[in-house]
């Protein structure tokens, strides 16, 4: 087996297996009760079938939609990667790529020759255009041109028209574009269009291609869409006769298949440019591996998020499984005392349970791994109908629902373990008893002092364990999660060892103080840990368990306190004093047994609060964003061939001159920036120059508002500008070079170096020798426009002096729709393309609500642990306390009195859980937006979603109650005389 | 002569129905006057506890008539009879059926609460009636900390710290040991003859039945002489 995962997950079925055939051929006894156990009471074990079954559920849910969200990012990767296994290309400085001689092709396609791995080597000039369609007097910008001759590109895969026959290729003047463009162009074949470029040149539409057509080649089938030339027309367009600018290297096999052989074709063309004198300067990429590479990682990093989100549940459905253990060892005490006395020893009995459990665990994980199926396509179809947009077809995202064996089998031996796990920890425990007390059924004694002892112990060993995790990580730039946890356990150790010798009330009230404490005190945090630790996800899993155990240790402690206050305040009203004393006793005065289900409702509550802030959180910010961070502008735009003087031309044209108050000229181009110590190194980004001298109107430092996240040497915003305008040695950047910027959303995005205020970057064009140093004295907040902000003079000094970039800000009123179409069309020819700014902050605010929608739903599911167990131990309660609920009838209590005890009682609990899951959630997301690490990532806001808070407290009040809603009238109807005698 | 507290007229309670219909009491007419502590014996099965069942209203009858204070108590709707146990009767169970989660005077100022009583009033009562039975120590023990002795005392406190007009008792000294028993037979009497208290036990013990005013013999569902 490749997968070392799976292969693991078979071989511990495997070992589980052959150990629970080998206990079963040795323990015939206990083996044949439990079976006499599991067959008794059908009903009874379909129950427990669906209690236990949650956790497998949430464990293949997630999988199931890390697959599905993996196979959509793959699909697109490769409906837009063609079939370009390699590539062969440089960059120019100014952006695109740069040309090159022919003859390189000719040479590297000689050398390949014969070769048994590639299928076919292309030569191509790729670039952008703009074409207007005479026709239908539409014009579009921002268009890819891809040039490359039919007889030459066959392995780049066939061009298929829109009524799905193939079609040749362009020839000569006869132009294909795909449908995106045609839509945008509203164009039909024989169309009479111009294609803008260095030399435009007049041409017709001869056919209309489907969007996937080569593969999508290259554009990822969205937009941009395509326009395909020969590549003598692509050369004479854009002016470059005997050259081009990419080779596509095609690799035998499919798509997927060629990638295994990317290594070695990248290898040999490597070696191969080597020997071609003009083909200095060129690299070979590896597009469709590195681009699968990546998507694979985003579908993993969603997998991730959700499984540790879905934690939460899988905890939650633990403390269910032991729940339903020992309800099921309360009810079967005497029979186990019995068996005892006629001479069962204790480990029988355990495998009396750890049979029974078996079966149960193969059941429930089976039925949780194809519920989790059903649940992941409940998911993508969600996520179809809030993401459905463009290309990104509803039908595409059900396409790639995707349902692996290793998913089922993964989640099935996770679910199964976590199962089988949990009755056996749980069987050895309900197994040790007195014989006597479970025959008489007698209330079991204190705990014997030997017992604080082997905690103390245990503690002393968790406190030492701790400590390792603490010590070395306390300070530093590790992942938060690794000292906090390493703190937690120092907290819980100690304690343990405190409990030998003083009040288990003092020993553990404390824990739960210095856990809550520790866990969610940011300030603690950085007294202790600095400021210099990084976060991820799973900082949300340690915080919140420490925090949820923290609140039940007081509570379980001091729960006679706590029930002694409400008592009073109910003993005022005296009619509803016996309800409520009789009510609220239970859960006060059994809190071990009520902290199951206050753990599960706490745990599963305190998630969906979480995810519900944290969404509210990161929009509020986002919103924040759009009033502050688009630096004043409404647009950023870009041209395709140089608008030298755009706050001229927008002057002196009367339309643009009403729309626009703003034109700010940037020169712009690509860099290779190293960060010394950060990875990746180099890293290629944009580099920005903005021209001095400028009017007010079209000067970037009279006009900048983007506001800094941080700045060099406490520099205001404004003495940043002022350098940059001056000193050719300074630079800023976007806010993805600040430390930290996943922070707690797990940044599932390519890697991008980190640097901080005050380091030095040098900065080259690629393939170029020419280099400079500049200090970083700002980092600002936006990410939109990403790269480096240099002085005109630095940037001359690369090579860059043209202006291809422009920021454009429309008067109070104007329709930036309306705007920006004018623009357009005013600088049609050069090709100029606008980006709403506001308006892609927008859309990452639509995508951040569906998926923080989509996460709610996940953890969701959780609730279904909490209404189970709550039904459960309604259920039991009813069978348990039968007499006392007659002895009651028989001093008085009416039926409804008796139902409004239960509904009190377990209103107490989901209220009590459901309040300490959300003050937890709100406490916790407040914390984490005032940590160090969300600072970098300009969050500066917290909000709380009042009323989504409140449907979710309302859903799982509902559920709960309906939950015991049967239970507690059953309870109500039964019979005082029958009730004060039977005991079961 | 003193009043009739509780009058019974062929009461008949059948369970099951046809082949399986048995009778388990058969047409029994008893009257309990107040202040008497009336004994009913008979062996396993004869309807010893589906009498006090039906007596005092826990259970519904088939047939017949219980008057008790002169109200019929099973032409009374539910709520009602719930009302009327509150305030009329006191139950003693040979389990003792005292509420686990609460403290001795919790359990016994439980009944007062239910009539309505003050919280407070109920409380002075509850301790006050656990300090005469000799347990003004163990006020806020639970019942899984007193002996079974001391169970069924603070029972016997939940019964009659309302001033019932009626105490019935199922097996009260069924759990106890001979020491145990013997204090609990000595207060039923003692209660009985300071409060004048009616009470109507249910045992199998003959010291129990021998220290109340008059036994009635139970044998399959009839009292016979």
């Amino acid at each position: 087996m490749a997968d070392p995962t799976v292969f693991t997950a078979l071989l511990i079925l495997a070992i589980v297996g052959v150990a629970s055939l080998a206990f079963a051929a040795r323990h015939r006894l206990p083996f044949r009760i439990a079976m006499r156990n599991v067959r008794r009471g059908r009903g009874r074990t379909v129950l427990l079938i669906l209690g236990l079954l949650v956790g497998t559920t949430i464990i293949s849910g997630s999988l199931i939609v890390g697959s599905t969200v993996q196979a959509l990012d793959v699909h697109y990767t490769y409906l837009g990667g063609g079939y370009v296994h390699e590539s062969v290309s440089a960059l120019a400085p100014s952006g695109g790529y740069a040309p090159y001689p022919y003859s390189v092709y000719s040479s590297l396609a000689e050398a390949a020759a014969g070769r048994s791995d590639i299928a076919g080597i292309t030569p191509m000039i790729l670039s952008t255009t703009q074409v207007y369609d005479r026709t239908t007097g539409i014009p579009e910008t921002n268009l890819n041109l891809l040039a490359s001759n039919a007889n030459q590109s066959a392995n780049l895969g066939p061009f298929v028209s829109t009524t799905g026959s193939v079609v040749p290729g362009p020839v000569g003047e006869v132009v294909y574009v795909d449908v995106q463009t045609a839509v945008a162009l509203n164009a039909s074949v024989g169309d009479q269009v111009v294609v803008y470029g260095p030399h435009p040149i007049d041409a017709t539409i001869g056919a209309i291609v489907q969007d996937d057509t080569r593969g999508g080649a290259l554009t990822a089938g969205l937009s941009p869409g395509n326009v395909f030339v020969d590549l003598p027309t692509g050369q004479s367009l854009e002016n470059l006769s005997g050259q081009i600018n990419f080779i596509a290297v095609t690799n035998v096999g499919s798509q997927a298949g060629g990638i295994a052989l990317t290594t070695q074709v990248s290898a040999f063309l490597n070696t191969t440019l080597a020997t071609i004198p003009s083909a200095a300067g060129l690299s070979v990429q590896e597009p469709l591996k590195d681009s699968v590479a990546a998507a694979e990682l985003a579908g993993s990093s969603i997998q991730t998020i959700f499984l540790v989100l879905g934690l939460f549940s899988i905890v939650a459905g633990a403390m269910l499984i032991v729940g339903i253990f020992v309800m099921l060892a309360e009810e079967r005490k005497g029979e186990m005392g019995m068996l005892r006395a006629v001479g069962m020893r204790r480990g029988e009995l355990v495998f009396v349970y750890y049979f029974e459990g078996l079966v149960y665990a193969v059941g429930s994980a089976l039925a949780g791994t194809v519920l989790g199926v059903l649940v992941g396509y409940l998911l993508t179809y969600t996520f179809s109908l809030l993401f459905a947009s463009g290309a990104l077809t509803s039908g595409a995202i059900l396409q790639s629902f995707t349902v692996t064996p290793d998913d089922l089998l993964i989640s099935y031996v996770a679910g199964f373990l976590l199962t089988l796990v949990t009755v056996a920890a749980a069987s050895a425990r309900v197994s040790r008893l007195n014989i006597v007390e479970a025959i008489r059924d007698l209330p079991s004694p204190p705990p014997p002092v030997r017992l604080y002892t082997v905690l103390g112990y245990l503690g002393a060993v968790l406190a030492v364990l701790g400590l390792l995790l603490l010590v070395p990580n306390a300070q530093g730039t590790s992942d938060i999660s690794i000292p906090i946890l390493g703190g937690g356990f120092v907290i819980l150790g100690l304690g343990l060892v405190a409990s030998r010798f003083v009040r288990n009330r003092i020993a553990f009230s404390a824990i739960g103080v210095a856990l809550l404490i520790w866990a969610g005190a940011e300030p603690v945090h950085r007294l202790v840990l600095g400021t210099a630790h990084t976060g991820g996800i799973f900082i949300v899993f340690v915080e919140g368990i420490f925090m949820v155990g923290g609140a039940l240790l007081l509570y379980v402690f001091n729960s006679a306190t706590i029930l002694g206050a409400l008592l009073r305040l109910a003993g005022r009203g005296s009619r509803g004093a016996p309800v409520a004393r009789v009510g609220l006793s239970y859960p006060a005065r059994r809190p071990a047994r009520t902290a199951i289900n206050l753990t599960i409702f706490a745990l599963v509550t305190f998630t969906m609060v979480a995810i519900a802030c944290f969404g509210a959180t990161i929009q509020a910010n986002l919103n924040n964003t759009i009033q502050t961070e688009t630096g004043g502008y409404s647009f950023f735009g870009f041209s395709t061939q140089p608008i030298p003087d755009l706050p001229g031309d927008v002057a002196n044209n009367s339309t643009l001159a009403a729309l626009f108050t703003v034109a700010v000229p940037l020169i712009s181009g690509s860099v290779e920036v190293n960060v010394s110590g950060s990875t990746p190194n180099p890293y290629t980004d944009n580099i920005f120059a903005a021209p001095v001298n400028q009017s007010p109107d079209s000067s970037f430092y009279a006009t900048s508002q983007f506001p800094f996240t941080a700045t060099w040497d406490g520099l205001s915003s404004s003495q940043v500008l002022a350098d940059l305008e001056t000193n050719r040695s300074v630079a800023i950047v976007d806010q993805n070079y600040a430390p930290s910027t996943s922070s707690v959303s797990g940044g599932s995005g390519a890697p991008h170096p980190t640097l901080q205020v005050g380091d030095f970057l040098r900065l080259n064009p690629p393939g170029s020798s020419a280099e400079i140093p500049v200090r970083v004295i700002g980092i600002m907040s936006q990410s939109v426009i990403t790269g480096v902000w240099v002085n005109p003079a630095a940037a001359a000094s690369l090579g860059y002096t043209g202006v291809s970039a422009y920021l454009l800000t429309v008067r109070p009123g104007v329709s930036t729709t309306l705007a920006a179409q004018d623009a357009k069309r005013a600088f049609f020819p050069e090709g100029l393309v606008l980006f709403e700014i506001a308006q892609i902050l927008e859309s990452s605010i639509a995508s951040t609500e569906g998926i923080i929608g989509l996460l709610e739903i996940f953890v969701g599911l959780g609730l279904g642990v909490g209404i189970a167990a709550m039904g459960i131990l309604a259920l039991r309660a009813v069978v348990e306390r039968r007499r006392e609920i007659g002895m009651l009838r028989s001093m008085g209590f009416t039926e409804r009195k008796v139902l409004t005890a239960f509904v009190l009682e377990y209103s107490f609990i989901t209220l009590l859980g459901l309040g300490i899951g959300t003050t937890l959630g709100i406490w916790i997301v407040y914390d984490l937006s005032i940590s160090p690490s969300a600072a970098a990532s300009g969050v500066s806001f917290f909000a709380v979603p009042v009323e989504n808070i409140a449907l979710i407290l309302l859903a799982a009040y509902g559920l709960a109650m309906l939950a015991i809603a049967v239970p507690s009238v059953r309870a109500s109807h039964i019979p005082p005389a029958d009730a004060v005698r039977s005991t079961e | 002569m003193a009043e009739s507290v509780v009058v019974g007229e062929d009461v008949w309670k059948v369970y099951g129905k046809g082949d399986t219909e048995v009778d388990a009491l058969r047409g029994l007419s008893v009257e309990i006057r107040r202040g008497e502590m009336v004994a009913v014996m008979g062996p396993s099965g004869c309807g010893k506890t589906t009498f006090l069942n039906c007596f005092s209203g826990l259970d519904s009858v088939s047939r017949g008539r219980v008057l008790v204070g002169g109200v019929d108590v099973h032409a009374m709707p539910d709520a009602q009879r719930s009302e009327f146990r509150a305030k009329q009767t006191g139950f003693v169970f040979q389990a003792y059926n005292l509420l686990p989660v609460l403290s001795a005077v919790e359990n016994v100022e439980m009944p007062l609460l239910i009539a309505g009583a003050r919280s407070k009033d109920a409380r002075r009562r509850a301790s006050e009636m656990l300090g005469e039975l000799g347990l003004g120590d163990r006020l806020d023990h639970r019942p899984s900390e007193l002996s079974g002795g001391q169970q069924q005392r603070v029972s016997l406190a939940r019964a009659l710290v309302a001033r019932p007009a009626i105490v019935w008792a199922d097996e009260p000294t069924g759990n106890l040991d001979d020491e145990g028993s013997r204090q609990v037979t000595s207060l039923l009497r003692t209660l009985n003859h300071d409060f004048g208290q009616t009470m109507v036990v249910v045992t199998h013990d003959s010291e129990v039945a021998g220290a109340c005013d008059r036994i009635l013999k139970m044998r399959d569902g009839r009292f016979h002489p």
